[in-house]
């Protein structure tokens, strides 16, 4: 028993302010949503950009590593270990530790994050750093993360390289010699990639033996799980043989334990779907209360109970469908704004979109399925 | 079985019916005997309160029959499951004493929405016989007008299109003129007596609206509960009409 006529989009619209309110209530729930899940994961992704540039399938970390900022060195050796296997194709290692910036404009210090890396064959997939790879091999060169926080000065401004910029890095004097994107993350305010040799002069407390992380880059076609077995047990408990995914999972995996981010941005998500589910409910239980004289009429000339619950159901989806799109479009047009001011990697992706699409029509069918309730006390027999 | 113009439309013996359990229950309707024939008009009527609408709403199967045997439209009320009545009351048309039209359809909309229980009348069969109907009750000009443009007589109407559009074997009404003035109250009785005479539908009219009761073949009153009499239309003329065609008397 369908309806032919459109009555649950009739009385939706009927009431143009209710109908707004809800569609709104259902909006703002869905920019939450987004907002939320957006922020979180990009909070986290900001924090794996470096892992995922690295260039090899496979890399060598210490086995007590916990993250970028608290990273324990290992011997070069254990690396070069590998040389031997005809499975490898290249070994990179590179150094990491914090640098003191003196801000070449107003001289506060600020602490960034430093990568010392090959400059004879490229180890990251950053764009734009092959080019400016050679620049490197001058002595106290570096490249600037663009995407780091604004307090380390217009480093990256428009016409940064036609002008000679030389802040004080680790009370040295460095040369700006390009620009990378990486982006700021937990704890991490800014990068600077610069050569092994010169990474060498920033610390000159640091041996050359002892790496931070290794990168094997493995020749194409060979199985990568058995050669991650094989080159663990190769070099022994004191090192991690890890996929690039593995070592993003372990970085991640501090921070989700380490900071309560995870659990705010679900709380945020959760509150959002109950915004969302108690404007509609709401909504929806005030138009089945006032239109229970109606209903009742209804059931009384034969009506099932079914074909009324179904026109709460397509009221629920009507108002799902007109909150989501909006919502994300507004999400989207945020998404934009944030990117530009926090340079957080956010997108509306599809797949995300799509759980978020069921998320509020759930939502939506759940208030419905209270609301129904009420229909139960349509009286059929109290219409006379 | 309804078809068969002998079999009565509605039958009932021995229907007793309460509300309430132990001491408060209070007993409406005792030994009430009720038939109604194909075709007949046929009033109820009576003061408040002597349980005209309770055993309206049990021929509607709208209340569950405790004591006695009820037959409408060949369906055996007592004890009849959910979805029988439902089949049941499909088969009836409906009359309010409040419309309870939709506010959000317009008058057409109103009507046409009876199809939703008949999925075998087309969308534009549907439509035109809603249309033919309100028609019928003079409402053709007002077919897309919303509920709440539409002055209390005209909204009941529609409200008889929408409960004959149907062809209902049976019409139940419940006063159907009391929220109306005397002319428009008259209006729609009218119309509802022609109706069901072309048809040959039959009427059960609750009312108390004395101006209305020469449109009856057969009255029946109702006392505290029981049938206090069950007068020809000969007698209904005799108690209110005093001897004046009863029409006109009606309409002072």
């Amino acid at each position: 028993m369908g309806q032919r006529i459109a009555l649950s989009w009739l009385q939706l619209k009927h009431e143009k302010m209710k109908l707004f309110a809800a569609v709104m209530g259902v909006m703002v729930s869905v920019v939450l949503m987004w907002m939320q899940l957006g922020l979180m994961k990009a909070l986290f992704a900001s924090a794996v950009v470096f892992h995922g540039s690295l260039d090899g399938e496979l890399i060598v970390i210490h086995s007590q590593y916990e993250h970028l900022l608290h990273c324990k060195q290992f011997s070069s050796r254990l690396l070069y270990r590998l040389r031997g296997s005809s499975d490898v194709m290249d070994l990179f290692s590179i150094y990491l530790a914090p640098v003191e910036w003196k801000n070449p404009w107003n001289g506060e210090m600020r602490s960034m994050q430093c990568y010392g890396v090959e400059t004879q064959t490229p180890s990251l997939t950053l764009p734009g750093f092959e080019e400016q790879m050679h620049h490197l091999r001058r002595t106290d060169a570096f490249l600037y993360d663009r995407l780091g926080r604004p307090r380390f000065g217009e480093v990256a401004g428009a016409n940064a390289l036609e002008q000679i910029i030389e802040p004080e890095i680790n009370r040295r004097r460095m040369t700006l010699a390009g620009i990378i994107d990486l982006g700021a993350s937990f704890g991490i305010d800014g990068n600077i990639v610069v050569s092994h040799a010169n990474f060498l002069r920033l610390f000159s407390e640091r041996n050359s033996g002892e790496i931070d992380i290794g990168v094997v880059k493995l020749r194409p076609g060979v199985s990568v799980p058995q050669v991650q077995q094989q080159f663990q047990a190769l070099l022994g408990k004191e090192v991690s043989v890890l996929t690039r995914e593995q070592f993003k999972d372990v970085e991640l995996a501090y921070w989700q334990s380490a900071t309560p981010i995870g659990i705010i941005f679900s709380a945020g998500t959760v509150v959002g779907f109950f915004i969302g589910f108690i404007v509609v409910y709401q909504i929806l239980y005030t138009d089945v209360t006032n239109h229970l004289p109606h209903y009742a009429t209804m059931k009384a000339m034969g009506f099932s109970g079914r074909y009324l619950n179904r026109l709460v159901f397509e009221q629920s989806v009507l108002l799902a469908t007109l909150g989501f799109i909006p919502g994300t479009l507004v999400a989207a047009a945020l998404y934009a704004g944030l990117r530009r001011v926090t340079q957080l990697p956010l997108s509306i992706e599809p797949g995300r979109g799509l759980a978020l699409a069921v998320i509020t029509v759930a939502m939506c069918v759940f208030s419905g399925m209270l609301a129904v309730r009420k229909l139960k006390s349509a009286d059929p027999a109290d219409v006379f | 079985m309804q078809d068969d113009d002998s079999q009565p439309v509605i039958s009932g013996t021995g229907v007793n019916f309460a509300f309430g359990q132990g001491e408060l229950r209070r007993q409406i309707l005792f030994d009430v005997k009720i038939d109604v024939q194909p075709g007949e008009i046929v009033l109820l009527t009576g003061p408040s309160g002597s349980g005209k609408t309770t055993l309206l709403t049990l021929i509607a199967g709208l209340r569950s029959m405790q004591e006695g045997t009820l037959n409408v439209l060949g369906y055996s009320l007592h004890r009849a499951s959910d979805s029988d009545l439902l089949d049941l009351r499909r088969k009836i048309g409906f009359i309010f004493q409040a419309h309870n039209l939709l506010p959000c359809l317009t008058a057409l909309q109103n009507v046409q929405i009876m199809f939703d229980l008949q999925p075998d009348v087309s969308q534009k069969e549907g439509r035109d016989r809603a249309k033919e109907m309100l028609t019928q009750v003079g409402l053709g000009q007002r077919l897309d007008y919303h509920v709440s443009r539409l002055s209390g007589g005209q909204k009941q109407r529609v409200a008889i299109a929408r409960a004959l559009v149907g062809c209902p074997q049976l019409v139940l009404a419940d006063e159907p003129t009391a929220a109306l003035d005397g002319a428009s109250g008259r209006e729609v009785v009218n119309l509802l007596q022609g109706l069901a005479r072309r048809e040959n539908r039959p009427i059960l009219m609750v009312t108390h609206d004395a101006r209305v009761l020469d449109i009856a073949d057969r009255i029946i009153e109702m006392q505290d509960g029981r049938l206090s009499m069950e007068p020809s239309a000969r007698t209904g003329e005799a108690l209110f009409g005093a001897g004046r065609p009863f029409a006109e008397g009606s309409l002072r």
